[in-house]
């Protein structure tokens, strides 16, 4: 059929569908005009105008039937069409139910994998964020260089400075989370807490359901006593109270006025329950980097905001003017601070499983195509009958739609399944937006146009080759069908598919290689044996540090007394844990201050033996390190390499301040081992150490974590701990306990959980291009059965013939190795920044992935070997 | 009892096609010149021609278009497409094919 009347008729069917009425007028006026001709024809030959007409309708047979067969020719026609190709496909497929089940089975799971995946990144990636018109929210940071900042951020002073004189955002407003301990409405539970300016749901555009939000007003020091609380708190633990504002809540041991609830849904940022007004209080020796938001002006580019806030930067006070040409201005959309971390594996997953796809494809148009040879005959009879070659073609399409449409709708199934087996595996946080994640009108969309995809991937090529054939031979009853095309095709089939699983594989094995050595990585203290409890003290309770230093002297006396305890101490900064701060420092001397920053943990002296950090040279602190000793730091091996490379560090004098007083200088008086602070991946972090009873910042001292560590099984351990924090002060909840051998694997959790699920899809890629193969050989064996009958009947030995289908495997399989090894080592780069102390074209793990693939494919031909061994000479022959 | 006049399925878009290929017609002129150049032979019913000539037209081998008649009223003309002649050429051989075959079957003498 030529496309021209393809496109006319498609025309028709337009017409027919969409302007039916137009049609009946038209219909109408012909039947008038024939009835015309009839009745003028009747007055020539004398009639009456009566009879005339009586003669003409009967002649006619009815207007209203022959309109309405009219009608039917148009419709039915198209219907009639799809109809008769369905129900015929539905016959052949359901008389070949082995191919049947095989092509669908493959198609589930490569439909099925392909829309759980887009399911995930429909939700994370492509669904706007919540908030009205989001595509004009930013995330706003300032970094100075060298400063390692964990997220897109701005110090208070520059978020100041931004915004009384932007012009360009219509709100900046900035905002960190905490967890805060909620009591008096139920249990003490912590909760998130949301830190925000006032103008912070203003920026995000969403009003309060219940109240209001923050004025002005509520930022400034003082007047900040005042909550808003998220839908689900309110209902939670306040009984969705009708009259809650004005009610007083108290939160980290302050009583605060609810003043207003967020709608349901709204928890930004983190989930957070309830909002607080951040006040800035600017401190001359230190200053803060939250991270700010914005929400552009209508009709302002992100690139004129940037230009504007470089113009503001040269004004910025309170940083010498030479210092400012490193720092960076970033302008991100919002959505950055969720998906930052999740985009990049979501496209590596991504693009797995639509190798895997691409497979499943692969195997259902190589089944198509064995069938279709089978087929030879039927498709000659049908088309010497008269089919068109588009119609036989349409015939053969309609199979393979039906086929993927099913194996769509199990895929669909499949992914009801696997998404929230998939969310449920991955590590916490592994997965933002995970309530946005559902099966959707969006994702079954997906699903048809994936099934529309496969149905022409798979068929039309064996469609169009069966097609193609000259039938007169075909219909001769000894022309066996020969087919050295068809024979290539298929080859290429199973290379290609063999050449994929193979690149996918080498990319997992990649993964689990950097895994494994990521594993391996020394954190550089011991996470065995020990216990972690980490707890916030509120401000309200404990304001001075005397008191902070009261309860820490207190619960670590307490601590070394339980039972099995070897070792106890307390830090604010727990390596691998969520908080975590740096800063400069200065070097007494002549020496230039190196820039590079350092970690201020605070510790107890009892901390290096509980964590199992070694103290390299010089001592540990001990109990006379007091406010009233010599002040003395500890530092890590960087800093004292830093130190003095040569000699001892022990004995220098360094400053935590920028412009250090007489009175803040410390004695360095031991080194310590680096800790990988970060996550085992990150270098080690640079550490300066001070005993807390010597840190008088109560920013320092509210915020810790108590190690423990145990001579046995710690684990056990942990309700005597719980019960030391209750006798100390039982209004003070943990916010986590645990230990820290879990800390230390929910370090590498991500790469881990990126690993397993690659090399699922990678398995699932090798299984089905495994079955390709095997079916390939299988069919080909059928095919010769003729001819090693015949070598066989002529004396060949079963090891010869096992040789001749395994050579062809062999060289298959080969083939595949070979150039799956190029396309693997041409995108594996793509993974690079995943991969840790790896390679991406690392040579062990190239060549085991060829090996493996070699040998499985080996083996998938092995099968139709050994029954090609067993062929019955004369039944072979007999067959002609 | 089967009537002689009844057309073999199929056949009817045949003549159709071909009393088209000759020159645009009229759904009227196409039955009056069927059975004209018939010899009366062939009965088409004035009903029966126009479902035929729609799905003909669906089917892309024919085209309509509404002009004027000598009498000046408007009228849905038919004319044959380009595939529609293809499609014409090929339906007449198999035509001549199956009733050559036919007629040789029918002309074999009993025994």
């Amino acid at each position: 059929m030529t496309v021209p009347r393809w496109c006319y008729r498609a025309s028709m069917w337009w017409r027919s569908l969409g302007q039916s009425a137009a049609l009946d007028r038209e219909l109408d006026e012909e039947l008038q005009f024939h009835l015309d001709q009839l009745v003028g024809a009747g007055l020539a030959r004398g009639l009456s105008p009566e009879a005339a007409r009586r003669e003409a309708l009967l002649a006619i047979g009815g207007i209203e039937q022959r309109k309405e067969e009219c009608r039917d020719a148009r419709r039915v026609r198209f219907i009639e069409d799809v109809l008769q190709d369905l129900s015929y496909s539905l016959r052949t497929l359901r008389r070949a139910p082995g191919f049947t089940t095989a092509s669908i089975l493959t198609l589930t799971l490569g439909i099925g994998t392909t829309v759980a995946m887009f399911t995930v990144i429909n939700g994370v990636l492509l669904r706007p964020m919540p908030f009205p018109e989001p595509d004009r929210l930013h995330l706003v940071s300032l970094s100075p260089p060298g400063v390692l900042m964990s997220q897109p951020g701005m110090s208070d002073r520059g978020y100041e400075w931004f915004r009384e004189h932007d012009r360009t955002f219509q709100h900046l407003a900035a905002f960190t989370t905490h967890g805060g301990n909620l009591t008096g409405a139920g249990d003490p539970a912590v909760i998130a807490v949301g830190h925000v300016t006032s103008e912070f749901f203003d920026a995000l555009g969403v009003p309060p359901a219940v109240g209001r939000t923050f004025m002005p007003d509520d930022g400034q020091e003082g007047r900040e006593q005042v909550v808003v609380l998220s839908d689900h708190l309110w209902r939670i633990r306040f009984g969705a109270d009708g009259a809650i504002v004005g009610k007083q809540v108290t939160l980290d041991g302050i009583g605060r006025t609810v003043v207003g609830v967020m709608p349901a849904g709204f928890d930004f940022p983190h989930l957070a329950a309830a909002w607080t007004p951040l006040v800035i209080r600017l401190d001359p020796g230190n200053s803060l980097l939250f991270p700010v938001l914005g929400r552009l002006k209508p009709d302002v580019t992100v690139g004129q905001a940037r230009a504007a806030f470089d113009a503001l930067l040269d004004a910025l006070p309170d940083a010498p003017p030479a210092d400012r040409s490193g720092w960076t201005i970033g302008i991100l959309p919002l959505e950055e601070l969720l998906v930052r971390d999740v985009r990049r594996p979501l496209h590596v997953f991504a693009g797995a499983v639509f190798i895997v796809l691409l497979i499943a494809c692969a195997n259902v148009a190589s089944l198509l195509l064995a069938r279709a040879a089978g087929r030879e005959r039927e498709i000659a009879v049908r088309a010497a009958l008269g089919a068109s070659r588009a119609r036989l073609v349409r015939q053969l399409l309609t199979e393979s739609a039906l086929l993927s449409a099913v194996g769509a709708a199990l895929g669909i199934l499949l992914a009801g399944w696997a998404v929230p087996l998939l969310l449920a595996l991955a590590p916490a946080g592994r997965i933002p937006r995970m309530e946005m994640i559902r099966l959707d009108g969006w994702v079954v969309a997906f699903a048809i146009g994936v099934a529309a995809a496969t149905a022409i991937l798979s068929g039309l090529a064996p469609a169009l080759r069966l097609t193609r054939r000259r039938f007169a031979g075909t219909l001769l009853p000894a022309g066996r069908p020969v087919i050295a095309g068809e024979e290539q095709v298929r080859a290429a089939l199973v290379v290609g598919q063999i050449a994929l699983a193979l690149a996918l594989l080498t990319g997992a094995g990649l993964m689990a290689q950097s895994f494994v050595r990521l594993r391996a990585v020394d954190p550089g203290f011991r996470p065995d044996n020990v216990v972690r409890l980490s707890i916030e003290l509120p401000e309200s309770v404990y304001a001075h540090p005397e008191q902070l230093h009261a309860f820490h002297q207190e619960m670590l006396a307490r601590l070394s007394h339980v039972p099995d305890v070897v070792a106890a101490g307390v830090v604010n900064w727990l390596p691998l844990g969520d908080l975590h701060l740096n800063g400069d420092f200065t070097i007494e001397g002549p020496a230039e201050t190196p820039r590079f920053n350092v970690d201020k943990p605070t510790v107890s002296p009892g901390y290096f033996r509980a964590m199992g950090i070694r103290v390299l040279r010089g001592r540990a602190f001990d109990e006379q390190d007091t406010a009233s000793g010599l002040p003395v730091a500890i530092v890590s091996r960087t800093v004292a390499k830093t130190l003095d490379p040569a000699a001892d560090a022990i004995g220098r004098r360094v400053s935590l301040k920028t412009r250090p007083g007489p009175q803040d200088w410390l004695t360095v008086v031991g080194v310590v081992d680096d800790v990988k602070q970060l996550g085992p991946s990150q270098a080690s972090h640079p550490a300066i150490y001070q005993p807390y009873l010597q840190v008088q910042q109560r920013f320092f001292l509210g915020h810790v974590s108590y190690v423990i560590r145990t001579a046995s099984e710690p684990l056990s351990a942990i309700p005597a701990i719980r019960n030391v924090l209750r006798a100390v002060d039982s209004n003070q909840p943990a916010t986590s306990i645990g230990l820290m051998k879990d800390v230390v694997n929910a370090a590498t959790a991500d790469p881990g959980f990126d690993a397993k699920l690659l090399s699922t899809f990678a398995l699932l890629a090798v299984i089905l291009a495994l079955v390709g193969t095997y079916g390939v050989i299988a069919y080909s064996v059928v095919q010769r059965s003729h001819e090693i009958g015949l070598r066989m009947a002529l004396g060949a030995r079963a090891p010869s013939v096992l040789w001749l289908v395994i050579r062809r495997t062999l060289m298959l399989g080969a083939a595949g190795v070979v150039i799956g090894t190029l396309v693997a080592w041409l995108a594996t780069r793509l993974l690079a920044s995943f991969l840790f102390e790896t390679t991406p074209t690392d040579p062990a793990t190239f060549a085991a992935v060829a090996l493996i693939v070699l040998i499985a494919a080996l083996l998938a031909g092995l099968i139709p070997a050994r029954r090609a061994t067993r062929i019955d000479a004369l039944v072979a022959l007999r067959h002609e | 009892m089967s009537r002689p006049t009844d057309l073999v399925q199929g056949t009817l878009d045949l003549l159709i096609l071909k009393i088209l290929a000759l020159q645009p017609l009229h759904g009227f002129a196409i039955g009056q010149r069927l059975r004209q150049v018939s010899g009366n032979v062939l009965q088409v019913s004035d009903g029966s021609l126009y479902p035929a000539l729609h799905k003909l037209e669906h089917d892309g081998w024919i085209k309509a278009e509404w002009k004027p008649t000598e009498n000046n009223r408007r009228a849905k003309f038919y004319s044959l497409t380009r595939p529609g002649r293809r499609h014409l050429d090929k339906e007449a051989a198999n035509w001549d094919r199956l009733s050559a075959a036919i007629s040789h079957i029918v002309q074999i003498e009993e025994a």
